[in-house]
């Protein structure tokens, strides 16, 4: 594939303490796959395997390209399209996330970065904006009868909310296809770990502080499972001593309020916690009684 | 744009900066969070091998004159 | 507006079964989805971090033994720890120790037998003894209360053979964040032998800053002692004898401090430097221990008086520890000195390396430097024709002499959670036990009364949720 040549180019792979560091960019986030391992061959392979399977996913999903099964998706509106298996689980998933999170998670909000553009600035959308764009919000106007999708016109498919932490999982499991090593693959801070370490320890993973005055809230160490941050640490407005995150509440189609500036979630795989990390953001003011509630391994920061 | 809107600008845009930049740690000395991974060793705690220090410490407080230290404090037997 | 509230846990069950669901239909296999919540057969839950509560329990034995037949002791002791999630530590420690063997008593050696009068414990009309076995004979005349002899052979350090001691103690510890302040707690202990009691608290408060890189603490201790010996505590400088004494207790307060900085300086060097001050006011005397009053001329001893201590005593102490972690080695090197106002300065040095051999096996050798001038009321003896000093004792804890103490660890790391370590080390005083003013037959004596010991220690370290 044209896509895994230009990426042998750019991948640089070093060692890096007891470990094999790959480091590259995809999905507009600085990507790494660390493998605990001597042999150079088994980490270059393994980091590959990682590296190709992120950038056909990003091929696959990124909404920023027409030729991309999404592109092809939103540019179909209105129309019936035929989707893949692979999407199609993916919008199943989306399909019964949805209905278990009663509407607070729904797939067709990437819409609304039309007029909610978080750049740091003061620029928020009006009212009449935003009602404009309601029309084209909600999950239950999409018709969907696998393998079938039909999109209202103007409404659009986003993975945007899942698609680096199913890449994650899917680029380890590819790795780990090719070796027993033990891996961590993190896609700018969503990770999973393929187990402990040769000696039997953790990963150690340091998990950010968005304050300006503790660089880190703590060392976790993991043997197993998956960590995702879902918050506000890069993408904010900044209005009146206000801050609006970036995470939308489909329903009122504005950024949650009162929502911690951020939660990480440990979890079996990264969709699971990424799932939780944007659900927990998504209660707001109750996000630590709902991980609390749910019994979930979760750091909030407000 | 007028000046004083870019002035209003350039404070955003830095106010910004120092939100992203905090993350960088670059107003801190010393390492960044994802340099102390040998810190977190056992080897390197301070407060590790407790006992083992224990029992160092309680030999040397009854043979010599000085105590503590090392933050632990000395004494409680009669081995005066 | 939240989400229906469900059986607690339903949630995230759901969406831990979602996201398996579709891991597994794209192709997942079902045994790369470990939940650290459920631990699964085969997959052990290895995650000891903060956000993870977990305990360490640790069980460790010492066996300590000096040369020449004088002290040996076995110490066992276990200590619990139990981590919350959120920083809260809480620690439980046990320890008990059995001490016996002769110890010097203070007194000069001599060129003819010298003996000794200590009383004798009675109990409900019997006389107990610390230790009848090692050579001391109970004397008991009508009329006159029991007395214990023992006697010191010509031309050796007397020794008081027959002492054996229990004791017992226990700590605790609790400690978390508050607030901003990143650690905050409190403990106490208590320590109880046959003639000995302790009761210690102290509480601390820690700060960091500068991205967790820098820590200061301070820590308060305070420390109430009795020492209530055999037979009664002795007046001071009064002649030995088998007498019973009283008071039957004294006490003794200990109030201090240590402010502390920690840095991790670079991604390899961590720094501690410690101030710490002390201050004990009381009764501060070995009650057994005597010093030897000797003939001006002929260095004989003419008699054996208990030793006196001031009241106060005020020290202290600047601290300083670097770690460096160049993998596979990890250097140790930290300074000490110390100083009080019983005329005692003190420097100390140590160094160990720790080598790591292999993931789950080290070996650490060490060794440790010690050199500490004497107490300015610190005497050998005390010469008959000078007046008596208000204060002297010939402990050889407060003379003058230096120590070496060299050392070896190994540990094993036995599987993510356990770890046995070994440690044995080689302790020796070295002093002067020729001093100038050594008259008569002291000269022919060697008086200096420093240890040689060697200890072993057996340490299992077991980490569990």
């Amino acid at each position: 594939m044209a896509v895994s040549l230009s990426s042998a180019a750019t991948l640089s792979v070093d060692r890096c303490g007891c470990d094999y560091l790959a480091v590259f960019r995809a999905m507009a986030t600085p990507c790494e796959v660390r493998s605990d391992t001597d042999d150079a061959t088994q980490a270059h392979a393994a980091a590959e395997a990682v590296e190709a399977e992120a950038r056909r996913i990003e091929a696959k999903f990124s909404r920023y390209r027409s030729d991309s099964v999404i592109g092809m998706i939103n540019a179909g509106a209105g129309h019936e399209i035929e989707v893949d298996a692979e999407t199609a689980h993916l919008l199943d998933f989306a399909d019964h996330c949805y209905r278990l999170s009663r509407g607070l998670f729904d797939v067709t909000s990437g819409v609304l970065r039309r007029i909610w553009r978080f750049d740091g600035s003061d620029r928020l959308p009006n009212e009449d904006q935003i009602r404009q764009m309601r029309a084209f919000v909600g999950w239950h106007h999409v018709v969907w009868k696998r393998p079938v999708l039909r999109l209202a016109p103007g409404m659009e498919i986003d993975f945007g909310g899942i698609a680096k932490e199913y890449a994650v999982d899917r680029a380890l499991a590819a790795a780990r296809g090719i070796t027993d090593a033990p891996l961590l693959v993190n896609f700018g801070g969503d990770l999973c770990v393929s187990g402990p370490r040769r000696n039997g320890s953790g990963w150690k993973v340091a998990i950010e502080s968005v304050d300006k005055e503790r660089s880190a809230a703590g060392l976790l160490h993991l043997s197993s499972g998956a960590i995702a941050t879902s918050g506000d640490a890069r993408r904010y407005l900044l209005k009146d001593g206000k801050r609006y995150g970036h995470i939308l509440d489909p329903r009122s189609c504005r950024p949650v309020e009162q929502a911690p500036r951020s939660v990480t979630v440990a979890a079996g795989t990264c969709v699971e916690a990424g799932l939780i990390a944007t659900l927990a953001i998504l209660q707001g003011k109750t996000a630590e009684k709902f991980l609390k509630r749910e019994g979930a391994r979760a750091w909030c920061i407000r | 744009m007028s000046f004083l809107q870019s002035l209003r600008r350039g404070a955003r845009f830095a106010v910004a900066c120092l939100g992203l930049g905090a993350l960088g740690a670059c107003t801190t000395i010393g390492p960044s969070p994802w340099e102390k991974d040998l810190m977190a060793r056992k080897e390197m705690q301070v407060s590790a091998y407790a006992p083992l220090k224990a029992a160092d410490n309680h030999v040397y407080f009854s043979k010599e004159a000085s105590s503590g230290g090392s933050g632990f404090a000395g004494g409680g037997c009669g081995c005066n | 507006m939240q989400l229906r509230k469900r059986r607690k846990g339903s949630v995230r069950e759901q969406i831990a079964a979602l996201s398996a669901g579709l891991l597994a239909v794209s192709g997942i296999p079902a045994a790369a989805q470990d939940n650290p919540y459920a631990p699964v057969s085969g997959v052990q839950d290895n995650n000891f971090g903060p956000g993870a509560a977990y305990s360490e329990l640790d069980a460790a034995l010492l066996v300590y033994q000096e040369a020449g037949g004088r002290v040996q002791a076995i110490e066992p002791s276990a200590n619990l720890a139990v981590h919350g999630a959120h920083g809260e530590t809480f620690s439980l420690g046990l320890i008990a120790d059995a001490v016996s063997g002769a110890t010097p008593n203070g007194a000069v050696p001599s060129d003819q037998v010298q003996t000794f009068l200590t009383p004798v414990m009675l109990s409900g009309g019997h006389a107990t003894v610390t230790g009848a076995s090692g050579g001391s004979t109970i004397i008991s005349l009508p009329g006159i209360p029991a007395v214990r002899q023992y006697t010191a052979a010509a031309n050796t350090l007397p020794m008081d053979k027959g002492f054996h001691d229990h004791r017992g103690a226990i700590d605790f510890n609790w400690s978390q964040p508050l607030g901003h302040i990143s650690d905050v707690g409190f403990g106490g202990g208590f320590s109880r032998e046959q003639d000995y009691q302790a009761i210690s608290g102290n509480a601390h408060i820690a700060q960091n800053f500068n991205g967790d890189n820098t820590t200061l603490s301070l820590t308060l201790n305070t420390e109430l002692d009795s020492s209530f010996p055999f037979g009664g505590v002795p007046a001071p400088l009064t002649v030995m004898s088998g007498a019973l004494k009283s008071p039957s207790t004294r006490d003794k307060t200990q109030l201090g401090f240590v402010v502390g900085l920690t840095e991790v300086v670079s991604r390899r060097w961590l720094l501690q430097f410690n101030y710490s001050f002390d201050s004990q006011s009381g009764y501060q005397n070995d009650p057994y221990r005597i010093i030897s009053v000797v003939d001006a001329t002929s260095g004989e001893p003419t008699a054996n008086l208990y030793e006196n201590r001031p009241n106060h005593r005020q020290s202290q102490s600047l601290f300083l520890d670097n770690k460096f972690d160049f993998d596979p080695f990890v250097t140790d090197i930290s300074l000490r000195y110390f100083k009080d106002d019983w005329g005692i300065t003190s420097k100390t040095a140590e160094l160990s390396e720790r080598i790591n051999l292999g993931r789950s096996f080290f070996i650490e050798p060490d060794v440790r430097w010690y050199q500490q001038s004497a107490a300015n009321f610190f005497h050998y003896f005390l010469n008959g024709s000078d007046p008596l000093p208000a204060f002297a004792s010939s402990d050889t804890r407060l003379g003058k002499f230096s120590s070496l103490t060299y050392g070896m660890k190994v540990g094993f790391n036995l599987t993510g959670r356990t770890e046995l370590d070994l440690r044995g080390m080689y302790y020796q005083q070295t002093g002067d036990g020729h001093p100038a003013d050594a008259i008569g037959q002291l000269r022919q004596q060697n008086l200096f009364a420093g240890t040689k010991a060697a200890f072993v220690f057996l340490e299992y370290t077991w980490n569990f949720h």
